[in-house]
């Protein structure tokens, strides 16, 4: 995970583990509660789950396309993206079941805690999306189809000088005589 | 070999469009231009593909030496009209590499004397139609061509002091009229790169004097059968070393009439080598050596070191963008009409500028040295040595593309060790003429 964040540059950081220093400094909790039930949050996660399914799927088309097009630097940075996207797809299932049981056990701070890192998640997936589909691989140094222009001196003649010459008509005046018939 | 220097009444261009070489250049006075000197572009799209191109000029001017005479010269006045027609599949710009590639083309020169001695003699008038076709097929490796091309002159005849009258105009003497037809068939083959190309060319020649009498050739009416080998390799791609094998058959129509006046049917054989293509990027060659024998039937041959040498040394040089220059020299023989042969010695030149796209200069003169050997039907012509000299100057100006006016001048003088078979002629023309 920290290999993941650190990949991403300035996508958003990974929620910190449950009871760790970083998630007690915050307290979300307070702020949230009064606008998700716990019924809400399983309809937003089940939102959150479709659309990075969306996600995935999308960046795996594109991965598709890449290998088609023989385009190996699309092709390795898209599919960068789409093992991040996993990554956190996976995460993303996890916390899930967490949440789901921190509900059965009617624990608000949990509960609140895991739809967090969902949220969160989902927005990393969602800017991998957007990452991939700005993988430009070979476009970028792409320079068109090759072509090959020959500048030939104007004086060289454009017709093929070592063919044998062509058979010319005799039409000229014959020599003067007084032939005896 | 070919006869370059022919005057070729805008056929040049069919035969030359078949299979270009830079070397074969028109020496002497230039016929009407079918193209402006600059880019052109003129042509009637008559189909996807075929252009129409068609013109006609008229010259008008004198001419100091009307009979080819040595003395008693009579000059006139003389009008040439001169229409002209040709469809092919070329672009505007030049012929374009295509699997079929066709041109046929159909002239018509008409000339007029103004002196009404010349009239009165029955020369005033001629009509000089040419034709040509040329197709051809293929594609790099493989390639057939076929062409035809007919023309027919007719001129004054010769006088001398002993055919004329006291003003100069023969007397009993025909006009000289010649029809000419030669047909050819080629296959090119050029395998793998291309580097390797050969040509086999069959040509027909037939060559009629139509007038019979006094002072006409028609004893000299022949055919001739010509097969031709050619194998070039290119070591650059616009040079290559060449072997030429060319064999002949000369058979005249009327054997007893050929047999009175001394000429003779013959099978002349040439074997020459040499290169061909360019030497720098602005000047191109031809240097050709090798063996001859003409291998006439009877009467005289071909012998000797010098008889049995064929030589041909051409150097052209695009000395810019808009000139070009032509110097050469060949050593060959003649099949003849007074006698078998002769030897022919002809050096050349060349120079051709344009200015501006519209304006078209072209300079030319030659020499050659002819000494005609064995007997003749005339005993008076055995031994005749001729010394020509030719001057061609033609100066057109391309008011549009497809208009022009100029100027011409035409030189000839032939020295002879026979003193009735001397002359010098002069002509100058003003011409004009539209064509698109």
């Amino acid at each position: 995970m920290g290999g993941t964040v650190f990949a991403q540059g300035s996508a958003p950081e990974a929620p910190p583990a449950p009871g760790s220093q970083a998630g007690s400094s915050v307290d979300l909790s307070v702020k949230q509660r009064p606008t998700l039930t716990p019924a809400d949050m399983v309809n937003q996660s089940k939102e959150y789950f479709t659309g990075m399914g969306a996600v995935v799927k999308r960046i795996q088309t594109l991965q598709d396309q890449a290998k088609r097009e023989k385009d190996i630097i699309r092709l390795n940075c898209v599919t960068d993206k789409l093992v991040q996207a996993r990554v956190n797809v996976n995460i993303a299932e996890q916390s899930m079941a967490t949440m789901q049981e921190s509900i059965s056990r009617n624990d608000e701070g949990e509960q609140t805690h895991e739809f967090t890192r969902l949220t969160i998640v989902n927005q990393k997936v969602t800017v991998l999306g957007a990452e991939a589909e700005n993988c430009i691989g070979e476009d970028l140094s792409f320079v068109g189809a090759t072509r090959v222009d020959v500048e030939v001196d104007p004086n060289i003649p454009q017709y093929d000088p070592t063919q044998p010459g062509s058979p010319f008509i005799d039409i000229t005046r014959p020599p003067s005589a007084s032939p005896i018939d | 070999m070919n006869r370059r220097f022919a005057l070729l009444i805008g056929l040049g261009a069919l035969l030359a469009g078949r299979t270009a070489s830079a070397q074969e250049v028109t020496i002497g006075y230039q016929g009407l231009p079918s193209k402006s000197s600059g880019e052109s572009n003129t042509g009637i799209q008559v189909a996807d593909g075929v252009l129409l191109h068609a013109g006609v000029g008229v010259e008008a001017g004198y001419d100091t030496n009307v009979f080819y005479a040595p003395s008693n010269t009579v000059g006139s006045s003389i009008f040439r009209f001169m229409p002209y027609a040709e469809i092919t599949n070329a672009t505007r710009t030049g012929p374009v590499s295509k699997e079929l590639t066709f041109d046929a083309r159909a002239g018509l020169q008409y000339r007029h004397y103004g002196n009404s001695e010349v009239s009165n003699a029955g020369f005033a008038d001629s009509w000089n139609p040419n034709a040509g076709l040329s197709l051809n097929l293929g594609g790099a490796q493989f390639g057939l061509g076929v062409a035809d091309v007919f023309a027919r002159i007719e001129d004054a005849p010769y006088a001398n002091p002993t055919n004329s009258n006291t003003n100069g105009v023969p007397s009993g003497a025909p006009s000289i009229q010649r029809d000419n037809n030669q047909a050819s068939i080629e296959g090119r083959w050029s395998p793998g790169g291309g580097r390797l190309t050969g040509v086999l060319r069959f040509t027909n020649m037939v060559n009629i004097y139509d007038n019979n009498g006094m002072g006409t050739y028609s004893y000299a009416n022949a055919m001739t059968n010509t097969l031709m080998l050619d194998v070039a390799w290119k070591w650059l791609p616009k040079t290559a070393i060449f072997l030429n094998v060319s064999q002949s058959y000369v058979d005249y129509f009327n054997q007893t009439a050929a047999a009175n006046n001394s000429i003779a049917n013959s099978y002349p054989l040439y074997v020459t080598a040499g290169l061909r293509g360019l030497l720098t990027e602005k000047t191109s060659a031809v240097l050709t050596v090798g063996y001859v024998n003409a291998f006439y039937s009877t009467g005289a041959s071909t012998t000797g070191f010098l008889g049995s040498t064929y030589l041909d040394l051409a150097f052209t040089a695009r000395l810019t963008q808009l000139s070009r220059a032509v110097v050469g020299f060949r050593h060959d023989f003649l099949n003849a009409v007074i006698t078998n042969f002769a030897y022919e010695e002809t050096a050349y030149a060349s120079y051709v500028q344009q200015i501006a796209g519209r304006l078209g200069l072209d300079l030319s003169g030659r020499y050659a040295y002819l000494s005609y050997q064995g007997d003749a039907g005339d005993p008076t012509q055995e031994g005749r040595v001729d010394n020509l000299f030719q001057i061609g100057a033609t100066l057109d100006y391309f008011l549009r593309n497809w208009a022009y006016l100029g100027v011409g001048y035409s030189f000839l003088d032939n020295r002879s060790n026979k003193p009735n078979d001397e002359y010098l002629k002069q002509q100058v023309f003003a011409r004009l003429g539209v064509t698109y």
